[in-house]
């Protein structure tokens, strides 16, 4: 009887939050509230009925808790990163439209390009409002689904020989592997093991795109997500062994594929090209040899000097790919290098505002997806940079949001949207029970816990 | 004697701090605390304390962290956080002053300025 006039009063309290998600854990605390009360009143003499009454009383109007506890608790979008979102999309179709009268079928890609934009932003606000945690409750099968995408991707459209089509999915795979981790945490080494295991399938996908960008990135955020991980004690097993274990693992893994890889002499050759571009400028090292000569003819502001020696062909032919691989180069040469160094201010704030909140998160789950997602923006970032500036020889992913490419822009959009989910929501996700991070090993034997020295004889080992 | 709400309210964030400040504690502990070290003078509102502890979370004054009791309950306690005991010593301060001023208007012999 008493238990239902509690969930009366919880009831009326709870239809005062408007926030569905923030209804349960704010509700749990105040029923334990209640209890410890009516316990305290039952403990001066009151009997179960009268204690209760009280208990509830003493709690005060549910309407006024309640409104004020809705005050307390509303999903808080975060603005600055919203509007730097939308800032980096319309920078990058801006610069499509001024891109594209210059190059082949331009008119026609930004046209393309806006559908995908707006393809893009349902994308986001799809992964906004979706509720992240299913990443942690479902990870293997995430897991195993964006498997099954890739490989089917594998055999999907070829360009140039590589299978593109399985480039998105597997940008999508440190956020899956995030969730995978989180599922993994305090099974020690097992677990762990565990995870580097499981990162080896998409990397192994992305070798047979083959696509060594994207496996660079996938062996980065891998890393950065698990030295998180182990960093944060949530693996429990001895910090420092266990990085070792993981780094060497890793390199052992890798090497080994790459030397059993049927031409490695000419891997080998290939690799020196995209390190240093201007060993062959003239043939495989062209693209990073041409990008390097124009910008030693850009200037800070204003339109790059022409280049002497090409004859009349223009840059758009000696350096293709202006709308996508080699965005940034086009602009620094036709507008100077003002306009790259905008483009590394608005994303650094970006990424480092990203971070703070990153950080910031009070969850695992949280802090896991967020550095997934992050951590894929930042290395596509950075790789892209570094190929437009001529040093590294690669095909990058994208620019995100900026350069051209449909499947990329919903991709790194949808990752956005579902970062800015976990900001939004992350405070109130609790990590699964079970996890008993910094509390004693409740199944051991013999504990020590505040003073006392605890035999559990209710063990099931023991008989 | 009971206090007028409206000198109640402006102070409630400081004193929470203040039991803070000492140890960790969840709700009922505090409302507990604050009877008693206050000789029952302050009652708080269960229901006034909880959005105030919310609140006070939110801005990164409080952290809170779950802790299974004996009976298997599961209980939220709140640890004050460096800014929390930043904002709980300038509450303090201004609560010196605005006492101190207080005090000297109300008068008697033993506050007169000299």
């Amino acid at each position: 009887m008493q238990q239902s006039k509690i969930t009366e009063y919880l009831e009326a309290v709870r239809q005062q939050i408007r926030w569905k998600r923030a209804q349960a854990p704010v509700l749990e605390e105040i029923r334990n509230h209640i209890t410890d009360q009516k316990q305290a009143f039952i403990r001066e003499g009151l009997n179960e009925e009268t204690a209760t009454e009280r208990a509830i009383a003493e709690m005060g109007d549910p309407f006024v808790v309640g409104e004020q506890l809705d005050r307390a608790h509303r999903p808080r979008s975060d603005w600055p990163l919203l509007v730097m979102t939308a800032a980096m999309l319309l920078l990058g179709l801006v610069i499509q439209y001024l891109v594209g009268p210059n190059i082949p079928f331009g008119a026609e890609s930004f046209g393309r390009q806006i559908v995908w934009a707006g393809i893009a932003i349902l994308a986001m606000f799809a992964a906004y409002f979706m509720d992240f945690t299913i990443l942690g409750k479902y990870s293997k099968g995430v897991f195993l689904v964006l498997c099954a995408i890739t490989i089917a991707s594998l055999f999907g459209e070829q360009v140039r020989g590589s299978s593109v089509a399985a480039i998105y999915p597997l940008l999508l795979f440190p956020t899956a592997f995030a969730g995978v981790v989180y599922s993994m945490r305090n099974k020690g080494y097992v677990g762990l093991a565990l995870c580097v295991a499981a990162f080896m399938i998409p990397a192994y996908l992305s070798m047979r795109i083959p696509s060594v960008t994207v496996l660079f990135l996938l062996c980065i955020s891998y890393l950065i997500i698990l030295t998180v991980a182990v960093g944060k004690g949530w693996f429990n097993v001895r910090k420092p062994l266990a990085i070792l274990m993981m780094y060497i693992s890793t390199a052992i893994i890798l090497s080994a594929t790459f030397f059993t890889m049927r031409d490695y002499g000419y891997v080998m050759r290939r690799m020196q090209i995209v390190f240093n571009p201007l060993r062959d400028p003239t043939a495989s090292g062209y693209l990073g040899s041409m990008a390097q000569l124009l910008l030693s003819h850009s200037q800070l502001i204003g339109p790059g000097l022409p280049i002497k020696g090409y004859g009349d062909y223009s840059v758009f032919r000696l350096l293709p790919d202006a709308n996508t691989d080699y965005l940034l180069t086009h602009l620094v040469y036709r507008f100077g290098w003002i306009v790259f160094i905008g483009i590394v201010v608005l994303v650094s704030i970006f990424i480092m505002r990203a971070i703070l909140l990153c950080k910031k998160q009070k969850s695992i789950l949280g802090s896991l997806v967020s550095i997934a997602i992050i951590s894929t923006f930042v290395i596509q970032c950075i790789v892209y940079i570094v190929i437009n500036l001529g040093l590294l020889l690669l095909s990058p992913v994208s620019l995100p949001l900026i350069s051209y490419g449909g499947r990329a822009l919903v991709t790194n959009m949808f990752l956005i949207g579902l970062m800015l989910s976990v900001f939004r929501t992350g405070d109130l996700v609790r990590d699964k029970a079970g996890v008993e991070g910094t509390v004693v090993n409740s199944s051991s034997f013999i504990q020590y816990d505040n003073g006392q020295i605890i035999i559990n004889l209710r063990n099931p080992f023991i008989k | 004697m009971a206090i007028d709400k409206s000198l109640l309210t402006g102070s409630t964030t400081m004193l929470v701090l203040k039991l803070l400040d000492g140890t960790d504690m969840y709700g009922y502990q505090m409302i507990e605390g604050l009877s008693k070290q206050s000789n029952n003078v302050f009652r708080l509102k269960a229901g006034t304390l909880y959005p105030l502890l919310h609140t006070l979370e939110q801005k990164d004054m409080l952290i809170s962290y779950e802790e299974t009791a004996d009976n298997a309950r599961v209980r939220k306690y709140y640890r004050i956080t460096k800014k929390g005991r930043k904002h709980l010593h300038e509450k303090k301060e201004e609560w010196k002053t605005y006492t101190a001023a207080v005090n000297d208007l109300l008068g008697g012999a033993g506050f007169a300025t000299v």
